[in-house]
């Protein structure tokens, strides 16, 4: 096993009661790596990343992170959800610093960070306003914040830009990969959108429909920084079609 | 000031109704006195129902404030061991299933007929709604504010303060208010049992005399003493808890 390797799966196999969620996935995500998972509804996505961050149990099988059983909710992770799980009561600039608050992190420390990040994002002008005075895209980017701002080595994403319109979420996109490309941290990205998963991934995992199993890790050899205008390029075209294929294959959708 | 509106031209409505019908119906005033007669009773006899109201209010306030300080660490304790909640939570359905009511001759031949005894009957009367209420709010949390809170490596105390607690308020507050309502009605019955002084005991005896006009006095009081408790709950929830979506929806619709 390789020294880098971040994070290690060997026959990871998760089931609900009679359930079958994920049946024996063997995987390793290189320290920096990129990885983005693409399956249908319900094959176990949120599931795997669930596992990965430590928030139940494991059935059956191995899994390894930074070479440690994962036993719990580690130190340097950061977790955006599916949805965004902001508190009501709280601001933007509140519901960001509440990774700090709980973790126990100086605030005045992350103060410059916290700027950044809420520009970074186009939430500027928004610090002092409430979740429902905010749309679902800016939620979901709030979100990204909070999983950022303690600038964890290791970021989880469950399709989070879901709700964004077309034009944002390429934005987004762009950003993460320069955050990514500036920080080295290492990312695993739930996603729906086969361009996004394919734009932003070192490697696509594809998983095949209940019990998800890993179908095929198709690589994307694109050099970075990745442009949108560049998604025509064969190697781009050549991913998305394997990816595509994939989940159309018959038996596994 | 104008929101005030409609609700009063639904009282103007109200006792041009109540005129109508004594008028048309010819009622005479012994069953059903005209508006009029029942403000100038409460004009005249302002200071004796006042002194009966306060004994009233206090009961209430008396149960309510023990439902609220009893209730709440109870709904606590259900809810932070599944232990407590097989050992407990039975009987307080179970308990709801009985008619309180019932129980009140014997607390009433327990403790004597003094203000103690009236506190206990009406605290039976309005703790439930708390109760029930505050295990749904401390329930509330969903899955992936749980994740969240786990991810970030919160401690049993930070999940309560900083998330399950003021999740929870919304809900304990809407217990809290059908509380304050069912408080009004226990200290009322409490009285019935016995009692010489209250809102309650003057209802009985204006029963007995046939005096219909302080009859209709005594439940202005008591619909007063009721609309002011509430409007103060809700008062206190719009500071505490203003982010709540009912209220927020409420700004927006009166806008
Ligand atoms: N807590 C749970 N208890 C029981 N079954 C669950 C639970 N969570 C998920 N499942 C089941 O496990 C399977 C995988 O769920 P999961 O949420 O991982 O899917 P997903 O790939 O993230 O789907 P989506 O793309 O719709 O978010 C589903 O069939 C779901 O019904
Ligand atoms: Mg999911």
């Amino acid at each position: 096993m390789s020294v880098d390797s971040v994070i290690e799966l060997s026959g990871v196999t998760q089931r609900y009661g009679d359930l079958v969620a994920l049946q024996g996935l063997d995987l390793q995500v290189n320290a920096g790596e990129f990885i983005s998972i693409v399956g249908s509804s319900g094959c176990g996505k949120s599931t795997l990343l669930r596992l990965i961050a430590g928030l139940m149990p494991l059935s059956e099988g191995e899994l390894r992170v930074n070479d440690k059983p994962v036993e719990g909710p580690g130190e340097d992770v950061g977790i955006a959800f599916q949805t965004s799980a902001l508190l009501p009561w709280r601001n933007v600039e509140q519901n960001i610093a509440l990774q700090l608050e709980i973790r126990k992190l100086p605030r005045a420390r992350f103060e410059h960070e916290l700027r950044r990040l809420i520009d970074l994002v186009g939430l500027k002008g928004f610090e002092n306003h409430k979740p429902y005075e905010l749309s679902g895209g800016m939620q979901q980017r709030v979100a990204l914040c909070r999983a950022l701002i303690h600038d964890p080595s290791l970021l989880l994403m469950d399709e989070p830009f879901g709700a964004l319109d077309a034009m944002t979420r390429e934005q987004l996109n762009l950003e993460l990969q320069r955050i990514w490309m500036e920080t080295g941290k290492t990312v695993v990205l739930i996603t729906h959108s086969i361009t996004e998963a394919v734009f932003l991934a070192d490697r696509v995992v594809v998983l095949t429909a209940r019990p998800g199993q890993i179908a095929e890790v198709v690589d994307v050899p694109v050099s970075r920084p990745r442009r949108f205008s560049g998604l025509s390029a064969p190697a781009f075209q050549q991913a998305c079609d394997r990816v595509r294929s994939l989940m159309n294959a018959p038996g596994l959708d | 000031m104008k929101t005030m509106v409609y609700p009063l031209i639904t009282f103007v409505l109200f006792v041009v109704g109540w005129y109508a019908v004594s008028i048309l119906f010819e009622v005479p005033p012994y069953l059903l006195p005209r508006p009029e007669a029942v403000a100038e009773r409460i004009y005249q006899d302002f200071a004796f129902l006042c002194h009966h109201a306060l004994v009233t209010t206090y009961e209430s306030l008396g149960g309510f404030f023990l439902s609220i300080v009893l209730g709440i660490p109870l709904a606590l304790l259900i809810t932070s061991s599944s232990i407590l909640e097989k050992a407990i939570m039975p009987w307080l359905v179970l308990s709801q299933t009985f008619p309180k009511v019932a129980l009140a001759p014997l607390i009433i031949v327990w403790f004597g007929l003094g203000m103690g005894p009236k506190i206990v009957i009406t605290f039976l009367v309005a703790f439930f709604p708390v109760v029930i209420s505050s295990i749904v709010g401390l329930r509330s949390m969903e899955r992936e504010m749980v994740e969240l809170a786990a991810s970030m490596r919160a401690t049993r105390l930070q999940v309560f303060w900083k998330f399950r607690l003021p999740l929870a308020l919304p809900s304990i507050f809407s217990g809290i208010k059908v509380s304050v309502a069912f408080s009004i009605v226990g200290a009322v019955i409490a009285e019935w049992v016995g009692a010489s002084e209250g809102l309650g005991y003057l209802l009985l005896s204006a029963n007995a005399n046939l005096d219909t006009t302080l009859l209709f006095s005594v439940l202005a009081f008591l619909t007063v003493i009721g609309v002011v408790l509430y409007y103060a709950i809700e008062y206190l929830e719009a500071l505490l808890i203003p982010w709540h979506a009912t209220i927020r929806l409420k700004e927006t619709t009166s806008l």
